[in-house]
């Protein structure tokens, strides 16, 4: 029956039980007199008991309201007393007779204000205390009375009267005297003081529990409604004037830090000075003004801004920057742009310094003659590698701004891939430049090199391949580079070679590397072939074929290339450069064709001299020498073998003997007899190569090697402004047939197909290897009409149908 | 007086029961009684004298003090015996404890 369930709903019955009369006055003198007891700090000689039961009897005896009514009458009374007589004396002055004399010190100020606040805390803690008791005293009327008749409860509504009476007192204006002390102090604060935190807290919190009306409210709490807005006013104005000073005063550097340092105060205040409430609040009154509104301006500072830090390595700044900025805009747009800007600009910075040496020296070229153009193409390859090295280095420390100050961030990462996109196919030979860059490292660059550095390397350079667009022109070059290195032995590394195939082929699937692959098959299949050939040249030996034996003395290995892998065009094969080949060659040559051809029919060979190597032996003076030569080189000296010692030939004499073509033949000429390899003389000595020039063999000729390699004036090069011409013709017809297969393909599928559709389609399928044309997209799908793959649907001239 | 565990209801009878005061603050009343803070005289003498209560009414709070603590938590529990008698005494003192 006592149980907690029936807790609250019974009561005991109010009639006939204590019949005696209850005399109000007498009971509720010795209660007045208790409280004021309470009021004056004496309740240990109080029983609480009695008190309790007296105030319980009061309201059996339906007293209830008047014990309310009397209870805050008594209570009022006792606040306007303390109003008066201990907080009065304490209000500032200033604040009490309208801010006049505000000038007063620092010192004063603190002093005056914070005994202020100490009182007032003192007077609140008092009176909390009170309430605290009496509310337990009262407790039976709280819980009968005022439940009974939905009235706030005597706690409550004595600290609507303390708020009433005390902070909100009509005459002595305490509540505004508070809020302009605490902000005085917390802008002392600000400004470098130090101020009692504790003391602020306490009346904020007095604040914090105080409501509007009795209901309590959450979002009505006093303070809410009277001292964070006016605090948060306060806060913007002070903000914008120190924002707007160190705009003035400050580097970019520096007002980030006093910017972040602002916002931690504020947070630690909000937490230990002032509410919690107020933290998200003054956080975002901070941001927008120190942030917010002057980020930019202070990104574009001069000499110290966003450019600045990322051009010196400010990783500490930028965090700052990226932290700050996350805080008002998690887009970043500004950021993004700003950095992308820069990026862009250095990236162009690159592409420029790299074109205007390579402008000059094919200005240059025009006027010189062809010794000079290879210079210039070989300069043009270290400045290939150098914009390639450039980049890397740019990407490397983006990447590293990235990955230590923004945090990694994705939406960053993006923007600067797009820069890099940007900038690098802004610059119309990137293809060709990156294709030489690993050209060459696959050449001498990796040797010594460990594989992982290999690998650090080759990843660098994929991961530029990644920002081309026009990926079908790096496989140009690349495939063109790649031949050389292949047929001159030329590559260190098979596995680095493969490696990197391997590599391209994760990022652009296997149509685009098939034919690279093609020719790594082709050499093998080749050497194979070598070997056997040798073995059928030894059998008929062994059989004792005279003609043979003639043979015997040279050794072949020829290199057999499918020509649809390999880049003919630009190797400069096509029409079959071919030359008349001494005799002994010449027979060994047709042997193989015969062979090969007996083994394959229906295939045809063509012998591209101009690609291939040869070892001679050669005696100067007495000392014999081994020669490594170029075949169109070999053929040259080997007419030396019928002139005799002394004798020369003119340019115009060996032209006729060797048929070679004349840009090869000053080409060969200029390795041997201007280069320092001098195994011919040339008469005038210059160096050039002239056709009214006589060449002899030099017979003096020393070197400290036995075995000499006579190089051929730059193998690997930039390509000059007419063959890039052609190159670029090549891709442009490379791409027609694509996008024809492209347009065959989708149409082929999807039968009946509008215009904007197909365009959006072909692109979506070519976009992998490079960025097609609008315009060449439908002159292609003209001509597939022309050729009746398609045909327009009749009354709808922007859809095509497909004919099967 | 120092801290103890227990507390001394006395009745107008003057009979006095010693009850730990874990079990006698179940009544926000006593609990609130003895509350150092506010440092009544119950408080600092931890002795409350309840002049509405004889001694018979009192044993029986206090017995209902310890019941409710056993079974605070617990389920299925026995109803505890009270007198016909008494009900409505108790009834009273149950609102003035506030239990």
């Amino acid at each position: 029956m006592m149980m907690n369930r029936a807790r609250g709903k019974i009561r005991p019955p109010r009639r006939g039980l204590a019949t005696d009369p209850v005399d109000f006055e007498e009971y509720w003198d010795v209660l007045a007199q208790s409280l004021r007891e309470i009021h004056a700090k004496n309740a240990s000689r109080l029983s609480f008991e009695e008190l309790y039961r007296n105030a319980y009897k009061l309201v059996l005896k339906k007293h209830g309201e008047k014990l309310y009514a009397n209870v805050k009458q008594l209570v009022v009374e006792h606040l306007r007393v303390v109003a008066i007589r201990d907080v009065r004396p304490l209000v500032p002055s200033a604040v009490v007779t309208g801010g006049a004399s505000f000038g007063t010190g620092s010192i004063e100020k603190r002093i005056g204000g914070s005994s202020f606040l100490d009182r007032l805390k003192a007077v609140w803690e008092d009176h909390q205390l009170c309430m605290g008791m009496m509310k337990d005293v009262l407790m039976y009327m709280d819980r009968v009375f005022c439940a009974d008749h939905k009235i706030p409860s005597i706690y409550v509504t004595c600290m609507g009267l303390f708020r009433d009476h005390i902070l909100r007192n009509p005459q002595y204006n305490i509540g505004k005297a508070l809020n302009t002390v605490i902000l005085d102090q917390i802008k002392m604060e600000r400004d470098g003081d130090i101020i009692d935190h504790a003391t602020i807290r306490s009346c904020v919190y007095m604040l914090e529990a105080l409501y509007e009306t009795e209901d309590e409210i959450e979002s009505e709490k006093v303070y809410l409604t009277s001292f964070e807005g006016e605090f948060l006013r306060a806060s913007a104005e002070f903000y914008a004037a120190e924002a707007n000073r160190l705009l003035r005063q400050c580097d970019a550097a520096t007002y980030l830090r006093k910017a972040d340092k602002r916002l931690h105060e504020e947070y630690s205040r909000s937490h230990d000075t002032l509410s919690t409430l107020t933290e998200p609040k003054i956080r975002a009154v901070v941001e927008k003004q120190l942030i917010a509104n002057n980020i930019k301006e202070v990104m574009e500072m001069d000499g110290s801004g966003l450019r600045f830090m990322l051009d010196n390595d400010r990783f500490n700044d930028l965090k700052l920057v990226y932290r700050l900025i996350t805080r008002v805009d998690p887009e970043k747009t500004d950021l993004k742009t700003m950095l992308c800007a820069r990026l862009v600009e250095l990236g162009k910075e690159i592409n420029r310094s790299v074109v205007s040496p390579v402008a000059a020296a094919e200005t240059s070229e025009v006027a010189k003659s062809t010794s000079s153009d290879d210079k210039a193409a070989s300069s043009a390859t270290a400045t290939a590698i150098r914009w390639v090295d450039s980049v890397i280095a740019l990407k490397d420390k983006y990447e590293r701004i990235w990955s230590s100050s923004l945090e990694s961030d994705k939406g960053i990462q993006a923007a600067m891939t797009r820069a890099f996109t940007e900038f690098i196919n802004l610059f119309q030979r990137s293809p060709e430049y990156m294709s030489l860059f690993i050209d060459e490292n696959l050449k001498k660059g990796l040797k010594g090199k460990s594989e992982n550095e290999v690998d650090a390397v080759l990843d660098k350079a994929i991961t530029l391949f990644r920002y081309i667009t026009d990926k079908d022109v790096f496989e140009r070059y690349y495939k063109k580079h790649l031949s050389r290195r292949l047929l001159m032995g030329r590559s260190i590394s098979h596995d680095a070679e493969k490696q990197m195939i391997g590599k391209l082929k994760m990022e652009v699937g296997f149509a685009f590397t098939s034919k690279l692959e093609g020719m790594f098959k082709d050499m093998n299949i080749s050497e194979e072939m070598t070997a056997e050939f040798k073995k059928a040249l030894q059998q008929r030996d062994a059989d004792g074929d005279e003609s043979a034996s003639k043979v015997k003395r040279i050794e072949l290995s020829v290199n057999v290339l499918t020509s649809t892998f390999w880049p003919m065009a630009s190797m400069g094969a096509e029409g079959g450069h071919s030359c008349a080949y001494p005799a002994e060659v010449e027979a060994l040559r047709q042997n193989f064709t015969s062979y090969y051809l007996g083994r394959h029919s229906g295939r045809k060979l063509n012998w591209q001299a101009n690609m291939g190597t040869a070892d001679l032996r050669a005696t100067f003076k007495g000392v014999k020498k081994e020669l490594n030569v170029s075949t169109y080189a070999m053929v040259i000296l080997l007419c030396f073998n019928d002139v005799p010692p002394g004798e020369s030939l003119s340019f115009q004499d060996l032209q006729t003997i060797t048929s070679i073509p004349p840009t090869e033949l000053i080409r060969n000429l200029q390795s041997l007899a201007v280069s320092k390899t001098r195994i011919l003389l040339k008469k005038p000595m210059s160096k050039d190569v002239r056709p009214t020039d006589v060449f002899s063999f030099n017979d003096g000729f020393t070197s400290k090697f036995t075995r000499i390699k006579v190089g051929m004036v730059a193998a690997n090069r930039a390509e000059n402004e007419k063959e890039r011409k052609d190159t670029n013709e090549k891709v442009d017809e490379t791409r027609g047939h694509q996008i024809e297969a492209a347009v065959v393909r989708i149409m082929k599928q999807r039968k009946i197909l509008s215009h904007a559709e197909l365009v959006s389609e072909v692109i979506g399928q070519l976009k992998m290897r490079f960025n097609p044309d609008i315009i060449m997209i439908k002159k292609r799908v003209e001509s597939l009409m022309e050729r009746e793959y398609v045909e327009r649907v009749e009354g709808e001239r922007q859809t095509y149908k497909y004919l099967a | 007086m120092a801290e103890t565990n227990s507390v001394v209801l006395v009745s107008n009878d003057n009979f006095q029961f010693v009850v730990r005061k874990s079990a006698a603050t179940v009544s926000p009343a006593i609990k609130s009684m003895l509350d150092r803070r506010s440092n009544f005289a119950e408080a600092r003498e931890n002795k409350i004298v309840f002049q509405n209560m004889n001694a018979v009414i009192l044993e029986k709070v206090c017995e209902y003090f310890y019941y409710n603590e056993k079974y605070r938590d617990a389920k299925d529990v026995p109803d505890m015996d009270i007198p016909p008698e008494l009900a409505l005494e108790l009834l009273m003192v149950a609102d003035f404890l506030h239990t």
